[in-house]
C-alpha cells in the first residue's frame, strides 16, 4: 500500500519534471528581463511566439534542416526583437513608473503576434503540430524505472533549461557584464556617471533576455497542439507564478519554482482523482483546480508574501533630473471655440446615428449594438484605471460574471434578461468588492498581476461549473440568451435593441462623468495621486479601493450582460477570456482612460474599425463607389491589433490618452498662452519618446 | 462630566514611552513627548536620530513596538492613519506628496469635503460635483492666507517647490487639524524661501491657533519658530525644554558636533 503510494509519488515527480522545466525555462527568461531592465515584461510570451512561429515556418513548412531554422529563429530573430524593443521603446521608459512599462508590455503582447503573423503570412490552424529541435522528438521515448517515459523533446528541453540556468547564474555572479547589467537596473544615469555606456549594456541585456524568450518558445512549442499567441501568454503567467516564489529576482529559485509547480500539478493529477472516488464533492474540483494551480499559487504568493509585496521597484536615484511630468489638467477652452466644437461633435453624432438607423444594413446594426454594449464594459476601465489608477486585468471576468448570471437566471428561472442584467451587475460588484480585499496591501504592478491571476483562475475554474458557465459538454457559445421585451416593446430586432443599448450607454456615460466629478471621484483621484497624502487628510484607502473595484466590476458586469443579450448567446472564449480582454485595456488606454470618450471610441474601434476602415467600406463610400477602392484594401483585421497594441507606447508620456492629449493641445494653442516653458517641457518629453 | 474634565486636562498630544526597532536596530527607545494646545514644538537631532520614526509613529504610518499615543486624552495608538487624520492630526511630507493632475483648489476642496464628510451623493448629482459657494469661500480664504490666490486654478505641476510646500500645509489646514505635523518643511528650499515659509507658517499658526510639531534640520528655523523643543539622538531623548535652553545645552553641542575633549 505504502510502496504503491511511494511509487505513485515518484511517477508524479517524473511526470511533472518536463512541464516543470518548461515553466522554469520561461520563468528564467522572465526573471532575466525583469532583473536586467526592471520591466515587467508580459510581452515575453509574444517574443517566444515570434521565434516559435519562425521556427515552424522555416523548419516544418519550408523544409529547412533543424540547425539553420534554429539559428534564424532563436539566434537572429530573437535578439533582433530584443534590440528593437529596447532601443525603440523601453530605453525611453527607464524612468517611467513601472505601471507605464507594464501597459506598454501588454500592448506589445497584443501587437507582436499579429506583426509576426502578418510578416510571415502565418495563420494558427488546428492540426499543424509544432516540431521540436530533435528528430522524432515526440515519438522516441526513454523509460525511467518503468515508471515514466520521457520523450526526446522533454529530455532536450530539460537539458537546455538547466544549462541555461547555470550559465545565467554564472554570468550574473562572476562576469563583468553581469555586474554592469545589475548596475543599469539600479540606475542607468548613475551607471553612466561611472563611465559605463548604460545604453549598450541595457541593449545587450534585452537581447539576451529575448534570446531566452526565443529559445523557450521553440522548446515549448511541441507541448502545444497548435501555435497560438494565447497559449504563450498563458505560459508566461504560469512562469510569473514560478518566478514569484523567488521574489522575481532569484534565478535559481525561479527555476526551482517552475519545477515545483510542474511536480505539484502532476501530484494533484495523480491523487485527486483517487480521493474523488471516495469524496464526491472533489469531482468537479478534479478537472478545474489542477490547471488553475499556478494562478492560485501566484495569487496566494502575492497576497501573503510580504517580502514580495514590499519589494520596491528599482527607483532611479537620479530620477529627479527629469523635467517634472507635464500636467494633464486640460486648460480651459475659449468658450466660442468650445461651443463650435461641441455643436460640430453633436451634429456629427446625430447624423451618424440617423444614417445608421435609416441606411445601415443588418451587419452594421449588429456591430454597432455590440459596440454599444462593449462601451459599457469599457467604461468600467475608465473607472478603475482612469479614475482610481489601478491596472485591472480581470475586467473580462467581471463582465463574464454579469453574462453568466443573466444566462443562469433566464435559463433556470425564466427571469427577464433585463432583471438578469441588473442582478449580474450586482453579483459582479460583489465579486469585485470581495476580490479587492486581499489586494488592499498591493500596489501598482502587483495589482495588475494579481487581477491577471484571478482572471486565469476564473477562466480555469469558475467558468466550468454548471451553476456559473457551461454545463459539462456544452460549449459556452451554445448558451442561448433571449432578447428582452418591455411591455409592448419587443427588442428582438437588432435595430430596436440597438436603440435600447444606446440609451443605456448614454446613462452609463453620464453616470461615469458624474462619478468622476463627484466627491467620491475626487477621493479616488486623490488616492491615485498619492495614497499616503490622501490618508493624511482622512481618506480611507481601503474604502477607496473597495469602492473602485466594486463600481468597476458592477459596470463591467452590466456591460457583459448586455453584450450576451445583444449576441443572444454567451461566447465566453471569444468575448471574456483573459487574453481577449487584454485588448480592451489596450484600446481604452490608447484612446484615453480618463474620460468616457476614450471608452466609447475604443469600443467603436473594437467592433467597427475592421469593417469600416480595414475592409475599405469608408473609402468606398468616400469615393462613391466600392469599385474604386484601392487594391491595397481590404487588409487583414490583424492590423487592428498591431495599430492599437503599439498605440499603448504613448501611455508612458501621455497617460491621458490620444483624445485628451489632442484636446489639451488644441486648447493650449487657441489660448495662445505665452507660457513657453510649458512648450519646452512638452517638446523635451516628445523628443525623449 | 468627569470624562470631559479629564479631556481638558490632558495635553493635546501625549506620546508615552514609544519604542520601535527595525530588524534588531533600535530606532526609538522609551521616548515620551507632549504637545499642548496651540503650542509650537520642535523635534531636532542629527541624521538617524529617529525623528522621522517618531513622527511616523505619531502619525500612524508606523506601529510602535511599545508605548502609547494619545490625542486630547484619547488613546489613538490603534487607529489607522486616516482615522487619526479625522481626529485632528494633519501633516506635510518631507518629499512633497501632492495629487498630480489636480489644481491647487482641487487639493483644498477635497480636504474640505473629507472634513465635512456628510452624505453628499445627491448634492454632487445636483451640482455636477462643482464646489459649493461655502466651499469656494473657505478655500479662497485659505488661499489668501498663503498668498496662493493667483494660483488657485493652476495645476500643481506648474508650481515651484516652495509653492508646493505651501499647498501641502494649506491642504492639511483645510481639514481643521488640532495638531499639525511638519516634516522638514525647509528641505529643498533656499534660505530666503525657508524664511518666507517660516513667517507664513507663523502667521497662519497665530490666526488658526493650531499646535505645530516641527521636525527640522535647519536649527535656525527651529530656534526662531518654536518655543519648546526635543533633542533626539540615536533613538533616545537627550534633552527637552524651552528651545533656547536646549539649543545652548551641552547635549546639543555633543549631539551635533560630537563630544570634544575639555581643555584643561
Amino acid at each position: 500500500m505504502f510502496a504503491n503510494i511511494g511509487e505513485d509519488i515518484v511517477t508524479a515527480v517524473l511526470q511533472g519534471a518536463p512541464p516543470g522545466t518548461v515553466y522554469a525555462l520561461v520563468a528564467l527568461g522572465f526573471v532575466l528581463a525583469y532583473k536586467t531592465s526592471g520591466v515587467f515584461n508580459l510581452a515575453f510570451g509574444a517574443q517566444a511566439y515570434a521565434s516559435a512561429v519562425l521556427y515552424f515556418k522555416t523548419h516544418a513548412e519550408w523544409g529547412w534542416p533543424v540547425l539553420p531554422s534554429l539559428a534564424v529563429s532563436v539566434f537572429v530573430l530573437a535578439p533582433l526583437v530584443g534590440f528593437l524593443l529596447e532601443s525603440l521603446i523601453f530605453r525611453h521608459l527607464r524612468t517611467a513608473p513601472p505601471v507605464s512599462s507594464l501597459v506598454v508590455a501588454i500592448g506589445l503582447t497584443i501587437a507582436i503576434p499579429s506583426i509576426v503573423d502578418l510578416a510571415l503570412d502565418f495563420q494558427p490552424r488546428n492540426g499543424q503540430i509544432p516540431l521540436g529541435i530533435v528528430p522524432n522528438g515526440n515519438s522516441v521515448y526513454y523509460p525511467v524505472f518503468d515508471l515514466y517515459s520521457f520523450s526526446r523533446d522533454e529530455l532536450m528541453a530539460m537539458g537546455v533549461a538547466t544549462a541555461a540556468m547555470l550559465a545565467l547564474a554564472a554570468m550574473f555572479r562572476f562576469t563583468m557584464v553581469g555586474l554592469k547589467m545589475r548596475a543599469v537596473v539600479e540606475s542607468p544615469r548613475l551607471t553612466e556617471l561611472n563611465g559605463l555606456a548604460a545604453d549598450r549594456i541595457s541593449i545587450s541585456a534585452w537581447m539576451l533576455s529575448s534570446l531566452f524568450a526565443g529559445l523557450a518558445g521553440v522548446l515549448i512549442a511541441p507541448r502545444f497542439p497548435t501555435l497560438a499567441p494565447g497559449r504563450f501568454f498563458d505560459i508566461v503567467v504560469v512562469a510569473i507564478a514560478a518566478a514569484a516564489v523567488g521574489a522575481l529576482v532569484s534565478l535559481p529559485r525561479a527555476y526551482i519554482g517552475g519545477l515545483a509547480l510542474g511536480v505539484a500539478i502532476a501530484l494533484f493529477n495523480t491523487f485527486i482523482p483517487r480521493w474523488a472516488n471516495d469524496h464526491s464533492w472533489l469531482r468537479p474540483m478534479q478537472n478545474n483546480i489542477t490547471p488553475a494551480l499556478p494562478f492560485v499559487v501566484l495569487f496566494l504568493v502575492l497576497v501573503f508574501m510580504p517580502g514580495l509585496r514590499r519589494a520596491r521597484f528599482a527607483a532611479d536615484p537620479l530620477a529627479g533630473v527629469d523635467p517634472p511630468p507635464r500636467s494633464t489638467v486640460i486648460p480651459a477652452p475659449i468658450s466660442a471655440s468650445e461651443i463650435v466644437r461641441r455643436t460640430l461633435g453633436t451634429t456629427l453624432l446625430v447624423v451618424t446615428l440617423i444614417v445608421l438607423f435609416t441606411r445601415g444594413d443588418s451587419a452594421f446594426l449588429y456591430l454597432a449594438g455590440q459596440g454599444a454594449a462593449l462601451a459599457v464594459v469599457y467604461l468600467s476601465i475608465t473607472i478603475i484605471t482612469g479614475l482610481a489608477g489601478h491596472i485591472s486585468l480581470c475586467q473580462g471576468s467581471f463582465a463574464a460574471v454579469g453574462a453568466f448570471t443573466t444566462y443562469q437566471l433566464a435559463a433556470r428561472y425564466d427571469t427577464s434578461v433585463l432583471v438578469g442584467a441588473v442582478a449580474g451587475a450586482l453579483v459582479a460588484a460583489a465579486v469585485g468588492a470581495l476580490l479587492s480585499v486581499p489586494l488592499i496591501r498591493l500596489s501598482g504592478v502587483w495589482i495588475a498581476i494579481a487581477t491577471l491571476a484571478f482572471a486565469f483562475f476564473f477562466d480555469a475554474v469558475m467558468v466550468k461549473f454548471s451553476w456559473t458557465g457551461a454545463p459539462s459538454g456544452v460549449a459556452t457559445g451554445d448558451l442561448v440568451v433571449p432578447r428582452p421585451v418591455i411591455g409592448p416593446w419587443d427588442m428582438a430586432s437588432d435595430k430596436s435593441f440597438l436603440a435600447f443599448l444606446l440609451a443605456v450607454l448614454a446613462i452609463a456615460t453620464v453616470a461615469v462623468m458624474l462619478l468622476s466629478r463627484s466627491t467620491t471621484g475626487r477621493m479616488l483621484r486623490a488616492t491615485r495621486g498619492s495614497e499616503i497624502a490622501a490618508q493624511s487628510i482622512g481618506i480611507s484607502p481601503t474604502r477607496a479601493r473597495v469602492l473602485a473595484f466594486s463600481l468597476a466590476a458592477g459596470l463591467a458586469g452590466l456591460g457583459g450582460a448586455l453584450l450576451v443579450i445583444q449576441q443572444e448567446s454567451v461566447n465566453y472564449d471569444t468575448n471574456f477570456a483573459p487574453f481577449a480582454a487584454l485588448f480592451w485595456l489596450v484600446l481604452v488606454v490608447t484612446f484615453g482612460a480618463r474620460a468616457p470618450e476614450g471608452a466609447i471610441a475604443g469600443a467603436a474601434t473594437f467592433t467597427l474599425f475592421d469593417k469600416v476602415v480595414l475592409q475599405g467600406t469608408f473609402i468606398g463610400w468616400l469615393l462613391r463607389s466600392p469599385d474604386r477602392v484601392p487594391g491595397l484594401l481590404p487588409v487583414s483585421p490583424k492590423w487592428r491589433l498591431v495599430l492599437f497594441g503599439l498605440g499603448t507606447i504613448q501611455y508612458a508620456s501621455h497617460p491621458e490618452g490620444v483624445l485628451e492629449m489632442a484636446r489639451a493641445r488644441r486648447n493650449r494653442r487657441r489660448a495662445e498662452d505665452d507660457d513657453h516653458d510649458d512648450d519646452h517641457v512638452e517638446l523635451a518629453l516628445e523628443a525623449s519618446v | 462630566m468627569r470624562g470631559r474634565d479629564v479631556t481638558l486636562a490632558a495635553p493635546l498630544l501625549a506620546a508615552e514611552g514609544l519604542g520601535k526597532s527595525f530588524a534588531g536596530i533600535v530606532a526609538l527607545e522609551n521616548v515620551s513627548l507632549r504637545v499642548d494646545y496651540g503650542e509650537r514644538v520642535g523635534l531636532i537631532g542629527p541624521n538617524g536620530a529617529g525623528k522621522t520614526t517618531l513622527f511616523n509613529c505619531i502619525h500612524g504610518m508606523l506601529v510602535p513596538d511599545s508605548g502609547t499615543v494619545s490625542l486630547a486624552g484619547h488613546d489613538i495608538s490603534k487607529l489607522p492613519v486616516h482615522l487619526r487624520a479625522r481626529r485632528g492630526i494633519g501633516r506635510t511630507f518631507q518629499r512633497i506628496e501632492l495629487f498630480p493632475d489636480s489644481t491647487v483648489r482641487d487639493h483644498l476642496v477635497i480636504a474640505d469635503r473629507v472634513r465635512h464628510g456628510e452624505k453628499r451623493f445627491w448634492l454632487d448629482v445636483r451640482r455636477h460635483g462643482t464646489p459649493r459657494p461655502d466651499e469656494m469661500q473657505r478655500s479662497d480664504e485659505m488661499l489668501a492666507l498663503f498668498g496662493l490666490s493667483e494660483l488657485a486654478d493652476e495645476p500643481i505641476e506648474r508650481l515651484s517647490l516652495g509653492q508646493c510646500r505651501l499647498v501641502e500645509v494649506a491642504r492639511a489646514l483645510m481639514t481643521k487639524p488640532r495638531l499639525l505635523l511638519l516634516d522638514e518643511p525647509s528641505s529643498g528650499l533656499d534660505r530666503a524661501e525657508a524664511a518666507a515659509l517660516a513667517s507664513t507658517l507663523f502667521d497662519v499658526q497665530q490666526r488658526q491657533g493650531v499646535a505645530i510639531l516641527l521636525v527640522e534640520h535647519d536649527i535656525e528655523l527651529v530656534a526662531r519658530f518654536t518655543t519648546r523643543c526635543y533633542l533626539l539622538e540615536a533613538g533616545r531623548l537627550l534633552r527637552a525644554g524651552p528651545t533656547a535652553e536646549v539649543m545652548a545645552s551641552d547635549e546639543m553641542r555633543a549631539a551635533y558636533l560630537g563630544s570634544l575633549p575639555v581643555p584643561t
